[in-house]
């Protein structure tokens, strides 16, 4: 799980999440976030740095998992 | 001692929570004969008791009987699979299939059988993945088929009719015999039984518990389980078409003609479909079992109203799935082994499967000690090596059934994701789960298996010196219970030398393998044109083959590694 910086431009990323969220109703939201997840897992693909990820956005062992060398 | 004929309770028609409609099956009947010990009155102590005549216990029954170990069987019927019920396991796979090779059954399951290898699965109308096993690199060095499916009671009567057919047959079939206590001593295990004809008492070194998932040595012997119980709900319909469908494996995962739940469609002998229907959890079991209401469902599926006289209802059954391991294989003299040992859900045929393999993992270990040729620790590995298979087994099952059951909320729209994108992007066809299917377990934590080992060698085709073709079963049957040990290449002097000191402190045999005749230097070798088994093997040197067809180990140099390893199979003394 890499803790530091990795994004090329955080801002346009969350500015396009926000986008394609908009106007979708709540259930539309869910199905889309979590295709998301899958598709960026897929991405990663390391079970370990998955592992990582999912133990940093449950909040439990993240400080762990976070700590950079 | 011999006591007054008993009123012998007959062996229940079904299992507690199947019941049946349809015309069922006809099942053969093995007659009762009345044990010597009834007539003597004498106590005997017999080296291997097996309880239990189903899937395992006739494979490690016929197993013993081909390693010339002298066995009981015994079952409280006196048929094979389940009065009035279904037929249970339906797909046996490749590591099954080669075991039946070596046991001299497979032809005969073969030709009564059914081949398939590919699988499709749909969601609503649409088809989101197929594969097809026979391409897979994990099954196409066997002789056998990837799987052939075939009634479960078929197996089990072939593997009884091997044991009637040898007449020089070591094992004592034992009909209508059931264990009523069991009393656990220092180095035996004594057994009452009881039968049409009375009742009497047994003593046994070692008691293999093949009595299914009802085992009542669970409770005699204290044995803890891990359990997990589901709410998911099934109900079974075997029919028979008129025009049959294609022979594929078909999976459901959304099935429009079945209220968006799961559907599995599978061919089996003498033209059978098993369709397997996800029900509501509520869903009563007697309601969705009725003909009429079995009916309706196949015309859902079929998309018309389908007449009867196209086709048959065998049977139906509903069932609910859940999961069980015993935490300790071995208690004592008492071995678990198939669904004595462990229960799964049916995805993947991680059933009946694992337990024909446990079966094939302790028959040759049992042989090996009773015959002197290990110590007894060897049978610690049994719980070593199976029930890692078991809590892999259930793992792997556990996910499929949580994949189509999920929990309402986050579960259900992660389905939905993985379908919905499995439909445009290769990557989440492997998301989507309706079974893992079955292929042999590999041992990690085995104490009798060294470097390389603890992985399944397929039953690679190989020549035999004259030329004619055999495979690996063929060979690992020649020798009869004791390791193989296969020397890859030319042999040198030394080589020689290592492995003829080897041969005198271990009985084992040991084979030249060699690409072609001309080549070899040992009496007993083979020929691998091709190079299959050496490729099987890694290319090493030598390989060390166990009769269960698993890998002991390997290596590239004739050491004292080669020693140790051979040592280290059978935990034979240094």
């Amino acid at each position: 799980m890499n803790g530091q910086l990795n994004f090329e431009d955080a801002d346009l990323f969350y500015e396009r999440l926000l986008d394609a969220h908009q106007g979708l109703s709540r259930d539309q939201s869910e199905a889309l976030n979590a295709r998301l997840v899958l598709i960026l897992a897929n991405e990663l693909g390391g079970s370990d740095r998955l592992a990582a990820c999912i133990a940093a956005a449950t909040e439990k062992d993240a400080p762990k998992a976070l700590q950079q060398p | 001692m011999r006591q007054a004929p008993a009123n012998y309770t007959q062996a229940p028609a079904s299992n507690g929570y199947e019941f049946s409609a349809g015309s069922g099956y006809q099942l053969p009947e093995y007659p009762f004969t009345p044990p010597p010990e009834l007539v003597t009155g004498q106590m005997t102590r017999h080296s291997v008791v097996i309880v239990g005549a189903g899937l395992a216990g006739l494979s490690l029954a016929c197993a013993l009987n081909q390693y010339g170990v002298t066995a009981i069987l015994l079952d409280e019927d006196n048929t094979v699979g389940v009065k009035g019920a279904s037929s249970r396991g339906i797909c046996y796979a490749q590591k099954t299939l080669e075991i039946f090779k070596r046991l001299g059954l497979y032809d005969r399951i073969a030709a009564k059988g059914v081949q398939w290898s590919v699988g499709r699965t749909f969601a609503g109308h649409d088809e989101v993945y197929s594969f097809d096993l026979a391409a897979a690199t994990t099954h196409n060095m066997s002789t056998q088929p990837p799987f052939i499916n075939i009634q479960q009671f078929y197996v089990e009567g072939f593997l009884v009719e091997q044991l009637y057919a040898d007449t020089n047959r070591t094992i004592d079939l034992r009909w209508s015999n059931r264990i009523t206590a069991f009393e656990q001593k220092a180095d035996f295990a004594s057994l009452s039984i009881t039968t049409p004809a009375g009742d009497y008492q047994i003593e046994a070194a070692h008691v293999v518990d093949c009595s299914g998932a009802r085992s009542p040595f669970r409770a005699w012997c204290n044995a803890s389980v891990t359990a997990k119980k589901g709410d998911d709900r099934w109900c079974i319909a075997d029919v028979r078409f008129k025009n049959p469908p294609p022979v594929e494996r078909h999976t459901w995962i959304e099935a429009p003609f079945n209220e968006g739940r799961a559907v599995w469609q599978h061919l089996m002998a003498d033209g059978v479909w098993r369709i397997d229907y996800q029900m509501r959890p509520d869903a009563d079991p007697q309601e969705v079992s009725r003909e009429d209401v079995v009916r309706q469902r196949i015309n859902g599926q079929l998309g018309r109203v389908v007449s009867p006289s196209e086709y048959d209802i065998v049977w139906v059954g509903p069932y609910a799935y859940r999961s069980e391991c015993v935490d300790q294989l071995r208690h004592g003299q008492v071995f678990f082994v198939g669904d004595a040992a462990h229960v799964v859900s049916p995805f993947g045929a991680r059933g009946g499967n694992s337990g024909v393999q446990d079966a094939d993992n302790l028959a040759w270990k049992l042989a090996a000690v009773i015959q002197n040729r290990a110590t007894s620790k060897l049978l610690d590995s049994y719980h070593e090596e199976r029930h890692e298979a078991a809590t892999q087994n259930v793992l792997v099952t556990n996910r499929t059934a949580r994949f189509l059951r999920p929990a309402d909320g986050m579960e259900r729209i992660f389905r939905s994701a993985a379908i919905s994108l499995a439909k445009r992007h290769v990557f989440a066809r492997q998301l989507v789960n309706t079974g893992r299917m079955s292929t042999p377990n590999a041992y990690s934590n085995s104490s009798v298996c060294g470097p390389a080992g603890g992985r399944a060698l397929q039953n690679v085709a190989l020549r035999w010196a004259d030329g004619s073709a055999g495979d690996l079963a063929d060979l690992l049957r020649w020798a009869q219970g004791r390791l193989l040990l296969l020397v890859f290449g030319a042999l040198t002097i030394e080589m020689r030398r290592q492995v003829w000191q080897l041969m005198t402190q271990t009985d084992l045999r040991c084979v030249q393998v060699v690409y072609q005749a001309s080549l070899a230097d040992a009496v007993e070798h083979v020929i691998d044109p091709a190079g299959h088994l050496s490729g099987c093997v890694g290319n090493a040197a030598w390989a060390l083959v166990r009769p269960d067809s698993y890998i002991a180990a390997t290596g590239d140099r004739f050491d004292a590694a080669l020693t140790q390893a051979s040592l280290a199979a059978t935990k034979a003394a240094a």
